[in-house]
């Protein structure tokens, strides 16, 4: 989410003469995102990204902390001012709650007219702060209305404007409501029930999905979508006399999928889906009654409620000091890091006797971090470790403050924040080493030989298409009950995983009406199911032609030259037994793969890749040229068209082992011609002994399939 | 003899490589090929050879004579092709060429070649991992927590199959980082993967495909720092993107990294000064981290003896981000649109 905030808001919480686009910079280099700085009327806004683990940076106050830790690093003097409030936290931090602050109590005995009984169900009731105070509707003064502008929220009364103005300063959202229009003195927050309906403050009604966490008055009436929207039912109005501000902190991924199923993304609800503190709650009511004193002539007239029954406890992080340089990559001086820490308002103890001058972490922490220390804990992981502190091997014990509860919990993460502050910038680069390289021979390298293939095709005129992986249902071949299906596909075009790649491809071609002559091709996966498995992946090569009469033999050409190009023997082409008109190939015994006469203009063929690359050889074998001249002699043969060409030269080539090649030549009508060669490596070859083999070749294909030789 | 025929090849050779006419050159054929001319003399002697050299010396004395052939054939035709020279042809040059045939390699696998090349420089070893993988391998183990956004429906592509019992659902992998987890589990340590393959999320729109794909780098072994991270980065920024650019890293938040950052690159179009296509001088890259302990744990690694850093950009982001591609709609990139196609 992005938020804006003005500078000279900003301004108020840290002391500084750093000009905006300088503590944009620094921010976000060390902390974060901020995406623009933009001028606003004499004033700058910053326009934040709030990443989903810093929502306490989503606040005024909460970036005031966070400059104050960054700025001094870099140089830039700054001070952090925490929000003032009249009742510093630390009064109530040892637990006490809000209710029975002195400076409440006594100004509710003279004045406690109004009641206000709030049940909580504590499975997803983290803390509710509320109270009900007099007050007298106004516009609000115009640097309330500036500021709020400037953050995107509209300005419309000083009652409504103080919750937003609330939340900006904290982070905590805040909501308030019309006391006389609640229609009780009591609420219960339950969880919505499917069906209920509401309408929500915009007027839009909403019928729930259940689950949704609500408040009910005690009619039995829903009057608040908790943590997301105020309902049209209570919200304050021109004649509202009496409000009850009210503060939440609720089951946060309650939150979330409530906002979500019901597409309210207000900045309330996403902030509570963010896991916020919930000490923030009492901070927020403290500034809110504050305002409201301030900017509505507010009077308490209620108990100040108070219900935390899952209290947040503090907890401490271990870090080792020589992981700290390990991490980051350079040594960072220990004092360095505590001080880096406490700035961010975190605790630091040293497990390390001669720096017991650092154990001092309450005095730095921000007032409403409201740490404690739990004495007992820390005594036993000190004892725990008086082994490694004779080893020298340092830690730090950090207390994390309760800002930060959700997201700091591991060494790794206290490392981050030394990390970040000290500046990613300021970190050296280097590759690491190189001493431990895996070795890899190329011939087995199987993205050589993609590459080589690739490059191959591109040469002879083909256009390598990317289609996608899942497909309709028409272009799934096969039996629908056996192909890898998603369960929530985005829409009909992309349901099942493809088993073959052709009709991808077929698909590119009728898109590409205009083109009388493509040849597309692509190297992707296919998907086979298979039981309690993942479905099995392998790589195909297929390649479409479209051209006009095209020859299957050109087709067979590009195979062919491929297979040779990646040092492939023993391939052979054999009638398709798919059906329909083309060939099977097989390197050895091995199915390769189909080309497939689709029409005389449309040739396609799709060929296992992986089994390609497993034949792939870099092997090179060389034969000295040969000193004595070869005899070369066409045969012409008349044969049936059913005896295959290749059965033929597979016959003539066997008969003597000086035939050294054996070529087709032409076909015409029943009559094909060889080209035969024959070699002697050792000495000169006599016409005798050539007579003699070609009539040995005619008599074997005589016998065997009648075949004479055409004079 | 046999010296003798070479002495006599070198010299016809170089007398014939010397001549200026025709005329010249059939006196030297004469000369030594004719019938009283120095090769048929030197035949004569032929019957004081040794009978065991006879045959030896015989291929010797044809061989001989057949380069002697040979280049005065040549020769002639150089000296005929001299004299055509002179003459001017009618040739238009700026007539068009017969092309051989020129197909193109699609985009992304142009981007892909170049970053395997490139991280194949400093060592980086390349993998290939299942695209269709168990929910353990592609959240669990890499610190998804159980009711992160990510792992639900609406992000990403379920497989209609019983969920493992021991790994969980079947899903299209949303993100290549389900490679570091089977690396880690199936290598010896140190580890430089690079794991390039096709992803799928639930989102179509002019800048997100159901389908793209992702480059993953992992780098695991003793003593890997935020330093070695950022050495990796700005030599894969430099290489790609160009010497003059830089790069920076910036706190993040992902699950199976700690620290997490972004990365960004300053921008090629204002040199880093900030315009309307950059953010203040800064375009993002993407992702990238030191591992997250818990990941390490997962794949059996102490994280206390070991770390590592991860990065995982878009193939299809850092090819927009070349200067001079501007491609308004991604979803261009897999319609497969031959026009689009054949200016790459």
């Amino acid at each position: 989410m992005n938020i804006k905030i003005l500078d000279s808001w900003l301004k108020e919480y840290l002391e500084t003469k750093a000009t905006a686009q300088e503590i944009a910079k620094e921010l976000s280099l060390t902390s974060v995102s901020i995406e623009r700085v933009e001028p606003y009327k004499n004033d700058w806004t910053y326009d934040i990204e709030i990443t989903t683990n810093r929502p306490d940076l989503a606040s005024v106050n909460g970036l005031a902390r966070e400059a104050g830790a960054v700025l001094p690093q870099n140089g830039i003097k700054a001070t952090y001012k925490p929000l003032q409030l009249k009742f510093s936290s630390s009064d109530t931090a040892s637990g006490g709650g809000i209710e029975k602050r002195t400076g409440f109590s006594t100004s509710l005995e003279q004045d406690n007219k109004a009641k206000l009984d709030i049940q909580v169900n504590t499975k997803f009731v983290n803390r509710i702060c509320a109270v009900v105070m007099d007050v007298q509707i106004a516009k609000s003064p115009e640097q309330i209305k500036d500021r709020l502008e400037s953050s995107d929220i509209r300005s419309i009364n000083n009652l409504i404007d103080i919750t937003n103005y609330v939340m900006r300063v904290t982070g905590q959202p805040t909501h308030v409501f019309d006391y006389d229009r609640l229609g009780s003195d009591k609420l219960i927050i339950r969880e919505a029930k499917k069906d209920e309906e509401i309408t929500t403050l915009d007027n839009k009604t909403y019928k729930l999905l259940g689950g949704e966490i609500v408040a009910e008055n005690a009619k039995g009436e829903i009057v608040d979508l908790l943590a997301i929207m105020g309902l049209a039912n209570s919200v304050v109005t021109e004649k509202t006399k009496r409000i009850v501000f009210f503060v939440n902190n609720i089951d946060s991924s309650k939150v979330r999928k409530a906002s979500m199923e019901l597409g309210i993304r207000t900045q309330a609800a996403q902030l509570n889906e963010k896991h916020l503190d919930p000490n923030l709650c009492e901070t927020a009511l403290q500034y809110g009654i504050q305002l409201y004193e301030q900017l509505a002539h507010g009077k308490i007239v209620s108990q100040i409620i108070d219900i935390y029954p899952n209290k947040l406890t503090e907890k401490q992080v271990k870090v080792n000091l020589q992981k700290i340089n390990s991490v980051i990559g350079v040594e960072v001086p220990k004092q360095q890091s505590v001080d880096i820490l406490k700035k961010l308002g975190f605790g630091v103890e040293s497990d390390d006797p001669r720096h017991a001058e650092l154990v001092s972490a309450s005095a730095v922490i921000p007032a409403q971090a409201g740490i404690q220390k739990r004495k007992s804990w820390i005594l036993n992981q000190v004892q725990d470790d008086k082994l490694s502190v004779q080893n020298d091997n340092l830690y730090l014990l950090v207390t994390v403050p309760t800002i930060r509860a959700y997201d700091i919990n591991l060494q790794e993460d206290i490392i981050e924040e030394i990390a970040r502050i000290y500046g990613y910038h300021n970190l050296p680069s280097k590759l690491p080493l190189l001493n431990t390289i895996q070795t890899q021979q190329q011939g087995k390298n199987q993205y050589y030989w993609e590459q080589k293939s690739k490059n191959a095709l591109k040469y002879w005129g083909f256009t390598e298409v990317y289609t996608y992986s899942m497909v309709p249902e028409n272009l799934y071949e096969g039996p629908l009950d056996k192909a890898v299906t998603i369960a929530n596909p985005l829409n009909e075009e992309f349901v099942y995983m493809r088993k073959t790649l052709v009709p991808s491809l077929l698909q590119v071609l009728s898109e590409n009406k205009s083109f009388e002559s493509v040849k597309i091709f692509e190297i992707a996966n296919v998907y086979n199911k298979r039981e309690n498995k993942l479905p099995e992946e392998v790589r195909m090569l297929a390649g479409v032609i479209r051209q006009p009469q095209i020859s299957f033999f050109t087709v067979k050409g590009y195979v062919e030259q491929l297979l040779k190009d990646l040092g492939i023997t023993a391939v052979s082409f054999k009638p398709t037994d798919q059906g329909g008109n083309g060939a099977s190939i097989y390197i050895s015994k091995q199915y390769l793969g189909e080309i497939e006469i689709l029409d005389p203009n449309l040739i396609n063929f799709e060929l296992n890749f992986e089994l390609l690359i497993k034949h792939a050889s870099l092997k090179k074998t060389y034969i000295p040229a040969a000193k004595f001249p070869p005899i070369l002699e066409d045969i012409s043969l008349i044969a049936p068209a059913e005896v295959l060409t290749e059965d033929l030269i597979k016959e003539i080539s066997k008969q003597n082992p000086l035939i050294s090649e054996v070529t087709f030549l032409d076909r015409y009508e029943n009559t094909r011609t060889f080209h035969v060669v024959y070699q002697d490596r050792t000495k000169n070859l006599t016409t005798e002994e050539v007579k003699h083999i070609h009539s040995a070749i005619l008599q074997s294909l005589h016998k065997k399939w009648g075949i004479k030789e055409k004079n | 003899m046999e010296e003798e025929l070479i002495r006599i090849k070198n010299n016809a050779i170089s007398l014939i490589l010397e001549a200026k006419s025709q005329k010249e050159l059939e006196d030297l054929k004469l000369q030594f090929l004719g019938r009283s001319g120095h090769l048929t003399q030197l035949s004569k002697n032929m019957k004081h050879v040794p009978d065991e050299k006879k045959v030896e010396v015989g291929r010797l004395f044809n061989q001989t004579k057949q380069i002697l052939e040979d280049t005065i054939d040549q020769a002639t035709k150089s000296l005929k092709t001299q004299h055509k020279k002179a003459q001017k042809i009618n040739l238009d040059v700026t007539d068009p060429a017969i092309l051989p045939p020129l197909g193109n390699l699609h985009p992304v696998t142009q981007v892909i070649e170049e970053i395997s090349n490139i991280f194949e420089r400093i060592g980086f070893t390349r993998e290939r991992y299942p695209e269709i993988d168990y929910d353990w391998f592609a959240f669990e183990a890499l610190n998804f927590p159980e009711n992160h956004p990510a792992r639900d429906d609406w992000e990403t592509f379920f497989i209609k199959q019983t969920p493992d019992p021991k790994y969980g659902p079947v899903i299209l992998t949303p993100h290549t980082s389900n490679g570091q987890i089977r690396e880690m589990l199936s290598k010896q340590l140190p580890i430089k993967m690079l794991n390039i393959a096709k992803c799928y999320r639930r989102q179509s729109d002019v800048s997100h495909t159901p389908m793209f794909h992702q480059f993953e780098t992992l780098v695991v072994g003793k003593d890997i720092s935020i330093v070695d991270l950022r050495g990796t980065l700005d030599y894969f920024v430099k290489s790609y993107f160009g010497e003059n650019r830089k790069t920076r890293i910036r706190p993040y938040h992902f699950q199976f990294t700690e620290p997490s950052f972004e990365v960004d690159i300053s921008c090629g179009v204002c040199d880093g000064q900030g315009c309307k296509l950059c953010k203040a001088g800064w375009l993002e890259l993407g992702g990238a981290g030191m591992v997250h302990p818990n990941v390490l744990k997962a794949c059996n690694i102490d994280p206390e003896k070991y770390s590592g850093f991860a990065s995982g950009f878009g193939i299809e982001r850092v090819l927009m981000m070349r200067e001079g591609i501007e491609i308004d709609d991604l979803r261009t990139l897999y319609a497969n649109r031959l026009e689009f196609l054949e200016q790459f």
